[in-house]
């Protein structure tokens, strides 16, 4: 009998049954995604940095390196499972020819490297260890996705002829995020190319048991071996592989919970609406002494034949967009053989949108037990909250014009009614501005002060060359006679010695020069002003145990100075873990330096990078705007493309639910709609007073969405963010976009689909509706 | 010449296929300026049918209806609305109020949409009708604040707003107690004496012998007319007898 109930029900109630369906089917599609594809990255993460025996420290050096004490220093260490040292030849990007193209505006560090030896293998698209003859040449695939080179292309280096015989996987430094990038060769080229560039030393160490990392990194420093160049721990590999993935999955999540709170609301809608009309019906089965529980199962039954449906198709979908969400991944990464677990984490995410879906029904059906069978009998529905008219009135004049005034009233009259539709508006303009502030966000300059980088237009680095600082003031006072440059700094990298809270001694790199030019994002505290000030990367802050306002002990010109911890930041960039100050360095090591500078017109930076660089061989000059395009334009587009997602599903959700919404509405006012009908209203003013209804709703909604977008989002997001590293998170969001273009997007969707929903009212036959 | 509304061989069935029947099968009325109507009939016998088809809210399958020289099978759906606005007052069995407003805002409704700046004019009107009617003082009253005969009295103060050329009235007096009804007789009486012309669907002959002229309608058609002089509310027993009188002959 439950059968026949569900089928007339659904037939009866098309547009909401089919709404239903549809939302279910887009949050399982969009949650399943998520699923799989949280699976399928943390498995070929998994597998990948398997199969290249990826290090689990790795410190990079420059300069003279003494081999038999590092040696030494393994040999005397049981923790460890491996050590090697690689090296990598460090080519200016001009030397890389590609047919008629070169790298010289990469922003990368490129240069060649041989097969590691015992680990830290580079993968070919097989998954197996690449190893290139002589005249071969293996090309990250960096170089592929974005289209410099194709296999069998003819590349010179250094003058040489390579032939590109494939491309390889590079476990450390695949990510855009790593800023260096490997090219394999054979070791008969290396060796003929090794002095035409600088060598770096890639110093590996592989461990039996990874959790000790720490214990391995406290005692290579503490036995102060070679440390010039950032140290880079295996999490923070892993990271930087999954981050532009992990934002994806993270946007979809995100996305999808939202669609799945509109689900329910849609539900709620529909069955609060169904409840009404079914009042006197639901007290007649009462009544015949059919129990509350058979009822509810009767209601529930239907929505499971439309929420499990739904949920499965959603699953379903997710095969067909699974392949272009998984290409990049599946390019840089590899396939991980979790082909088989995938499709089962998105079913259970998919079912879960289901089960929430009924549990939520049943929850809502909780109303039927209060309902009476002797009075639903006797008076129908309970009347809609006593409907009274407000303050304002027609009498009062109608500045904006009756149908206006007239459709106000009623919203401001059933305040609770409209309530669903505004939560479904304040939902969908929340979901299309979150995304994409955080586009902009990640697009903006200032999202690498996030990461830990000046927000300047212009920086030269000088490394691993005589001379850092003098070299480094010759390229500052040139930019300093710049009539473009506003301003310029220079900032100078010493490795110091600091005592940790526990009394062991470290060595720790500190940039030195006035941080307040160009500053970072400080999660907490300031820059570093006074002389006994410091600020730390949070990772460094981490493994010195401190804390903003702690003292700090550092090693400065062979005494013992009591620094104050002014501030912390994040940083990727020289392994994550650095510290800024303002003192003068004296005599302790140079490591590098940066020399920053602001352009009075930012959009000249790419011309003025290629100036300097050409003047400066022996800088790496970049833009800034470059550098953040290269260095995060994989993480940009992809939730560019999420945001664009995103604003498609809010804009369908909007005009959806609200063209149900005022189907509903139309319906329920069936016989006001006749009256004001043959009192001579014509077609075009009731749907200008569904038009002011929903201009109201609207309004107030997408107003509140973007508020909340801009307040709760940016907390939300900020908190997801932290789990990538970056500790201090504001939206750096495009004002028009986020407060206008989109909620008016928004509000637009609502009115076309009010206005294709009102259309019905004029259909109305008030004969016919009034003799009822 | 003296016609402000006729309606002539109107047809308008319901129904599809073999279930379809000509619920108005012909019918033709003339009513003239001023002039206070009845129409009677058994239960089901089309009277409202025919005055919604009078009143351009429902189309007709066949004939033509024409109200003040203009046929209304010639208007678009907008015109029609204007005109119902314009010179036409409705009450009806259920007085249609909208809940949302008051009883002030209510009866200014017809002339809302037009007036954005001159509204002061007609809320004077309203609330002169509302004290002629009996129900001053209700102005910001709700819907649900007011006895059933209040509410139908907004009603006629509402359709009276604009000074309509023709009022339809569908049963106004179905729905309350006879006390009531007297009253709102006596009001549409009134409104009559004072120009309007009254057209009125009722199944009862004391009302129907308000009326200076009653049509019986029967099978589709008007089946008598009865003359019963001016309507000067003069003699209305006498009157009432004679409408129950043709009912009985007509067996309805
Ligand atoms: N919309 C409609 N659809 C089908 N039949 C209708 C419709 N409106 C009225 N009728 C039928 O037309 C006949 C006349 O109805 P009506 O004019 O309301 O009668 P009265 O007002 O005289 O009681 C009735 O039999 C009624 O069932
Ligand atoms: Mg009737």
């Amino acid at each position: 009998m439950y059968a026949r109930i569900i089928r007339n029900d659904i037939r009866r109630s098309r547009l909401a049954s089919l709404a239903t369906v549809l939302f279910v089917m887009v949050s399982a599609l969009l949650v399943s995604l998520a699923g799989a594809l949280g699976a399928e990255l943390s498995a070929a993460l998994e597998t990948l940095m398997e199969r290249a025996a990826t290090p689990h420290l790795l410190q990079m050096h420059s300069g003279p390196i003494d081999l038999e004490r590092l040696e030494s220093f393994a040999a005397g260490s049981s923790e460890l499972e491996g050590f090697q040292v690689l090296e990598f030849l460090n080519v200016e990007g001009a030397a890389f020819e590609f047919g008629d193209r070169t790298l010289a505006g990469s922003v990368q560090d490129n240069g060649l490297s041989i097969q590691g030896r015992d680990f830290d293998f580079l993968l070919d698209l097989d998954g197996n260890v690449a190893n290139p003859r002589e005249g071969e040449l293996y090309v990250p695939v960096f170089y592929f996705k974005d289209g410099t080179a194709r296999a069998g292309d003819r590349v010179r280096i250094l003058g040489r002829e390579f032939r590109v015989a494939g491309f390889v996987r590079d476990s450390q430094m695949n990510s855009a995020l790593s800023s260096s990038k490997r090219f394999l060769v054979s070791p008969e080229d290396y060796a003929t190319l090794r002095d035409r560039g600088s060598v770096e030393h890639l110093i590996e160490f592989r461990l039996r048991d990874p959790g000790a990392l720490g214990n391995l990194e406290a005692a290579y420093v503490a036995a102060g071996l070679e440390s010039n160049g950032p140290r880079v721990g295996f999490p923070l590999f892993r990271m930087m592989n999954a981050l532009s993935d992990g934002l994806l999955i993270v946007v979809l999540l995100f996305v999808g919970l939202l669609v799945t709170f509109v689900s329910l609301l849609c539900v709620r809608f529909a069955l609060l609406a169904k409840i009404e009309q079914d009042y006197r019906e639901i007290g007649a089965m009462k009544a015949v002494g059919l129990r509350v529980s058979d009822i509810r199962r009767a209601y529930l039954a239907k929505y499971a034949v439309l929420a499990v449906p739904g949920a499965l198709f959603g699953w379903a979908l997710s095969f067909a967009f699974r392949g272009p969400l998984l290409a990049n991944l599946r390019l840089f990464m590899g396939e991980g053989g979790a082909s088989r677990l995938a499709p089962a984490l998105g079913l259970a995410g998919a079912l879960l949108v289901g089960l929430l879906v009924l549990g939520y029904v049943r929850g809502v059906l909780g109303r039927f037990r209060k309902i009476s069978a002797a009075e639903a009998l006797r008076f129908g529905a309970p009347r809609q909250a006593a409907r009274r008219p407000g303050r304002l009135r027609l009498a009062a004049g109608l500045p904006l014009g009756a149908n206006a005034a007239l459709g106000f009233l009623d919203v401001l009259a059933r305040i609770p009614l409209y309530g669903t539709m505004l939560a479904v508006l304040v939902a969908s303009s929340f979901i299309a501005v979150v995304p994409r502030n955080l586009h902009t966000t990640v697009a903006s300059p200032s999202f690498s002060s996030y990461l830990g980088i000046g927000a300047c237009d212009l920086r030269a680095d000088v490394q691993a060359v005589g001379d850092i600082p003098g070299r480094a003031s010759e390229i500052a006072s040139a930019l300093a006679a710049d009539p473009e440059v506003r301003k310029t700094v220079v900032l100078t990298a010493r490795a110091f010695t600091v005592r940790g809270k526990d009394g062991s001694e470290s060595s720790l790199k500190v940039e030195l020069g006035d941080h307040a030019v160009f500053p970072v994002a400080y999660a907490e505290g300031r820059a570093p002003g006074a002389p006994d000030e410091i600020a730390l990367s949070v990772l460094s802050a981490e493994d010195l145990g401190t804390r903003v306002g702690d003292r700090l002990a550092a090693a400065v010109d062979g005494e013992w100075r009591d620094l104050r911890v002014a501030g912390l930041y994040s940083d990727v960039t020289n392994g994550g873990k650095t510290a800024k100050a303002a003192f003068s360095g004296g005599e302790a090591p140079v490591l590098w330096a940066v020399v920053q500078a602001g352009l009075a017109d930012p959009s000249r930076s790419r011309e003025k990078a290629a100036a300097y660089a050409a003047a400066f061989p022996y800088a790496k000059v970049s833009s800034l705007q470059e550098y953040v395009a290269q260095t995060f334009g994989p993480t940009i587009r992809a939730v560019g493309s999420a945001s664009r997602i995103s604003l498609g599903v809010a804009l369908v959700l909007a005009a959806l639910i609200t063209a149900l919404f005022v189907r509903m509405l139309v319906a329920r006012d069936r016989v006001s709609i006749a009256a004001l009908r043959a009192l001579g209203f014509r077609n075009s003013d009731l749907t200008r007073q569904y038009l002011a209804r929903s201009a109201l709703v609207a309004g107030i909604g997408v107003l509140a969405g973007s508020l909340l977008a801009n307040t709760l989002g940016e907390s939300l997001v900020g908190a997801l963010i932290s789990l990538f590293g970056a500790a201090s998170f504001e939206f750096a969001a495009d004002p028009l976009s986020a407060y206008i273009l989109i909620p008016l997007a928004v509000a637009l969707a609502a009115l076309a689909a009010t206005a294709a929903g009102a259309a019905g009212a004029g259909r109305i036959g008030i004969a016919q509706t009034i003799r009822e | 010449m003296n016609t402000i509304l006729s309606g002539e061989h109107i047809v308008k069935s319901f129904g599809d296929g073999a279930e379809r029947r000509n619920v108005l099968d012909g019918v033709s009325v003339e009513i003239r300026k001023g002039e206070f109507v009845s129409i009677m009939g058994p239960s089901g016998s089309g009277k409202s049918t025919l005055l919604y088809a009078l009143s351009g809210m429902d189309r007709v399958d066949g004939g033509r209806i024409l109200f003040e020289g203009r046929d209304l099978s010639g208007l678009r759906d907008d015109d029609l609305a204007d005109l119902r606005r314009r010179r036409m007052g409705f009450v009806f069995q259920q007085p249609t109020l909208l809940g949302n407003l008051d009883l002030l805002d209510n009866i200014i409704l017809p002339a809302v949409r037009d007036e954005r700046r001159g509204l002061g004019r007609h809320v004077e009107k309203a609330r002169d009708l509302m004290r002629r009617t009996g129900i001053e003082g209700l102005e910001r009253r709700s819907v649900s604040q007011v006895s059933g005969g209040q509410l139908q009295r907004a009603g006629i103060c509402r359709a009276l707003l604009r000074d309509p050329a023709v009022l339809f009235g569908d049963e106004p007096t179905g729905a309350l107690n006879s006390a009531s009804a007297r009253e709102i007789l006596d009001i549409l009486s009134e409104v009559n004496a004072a120009g309007t012309a009254v057209l009125l669907v009722t199944h009862d002959a004391a009302v129907a012998a308000r009326a200076g002229r009653v049509l019986f309608l029967r099978d589709g058609r008007i089946d008598r007319e009865l003359e019963l002089g001016p309507p000067d509310g003069q003699g209305l027993e006498e009157r009432t007898g004679r409408v129950s009188r043709t009912m009985r002959e007509l067996g309805i």
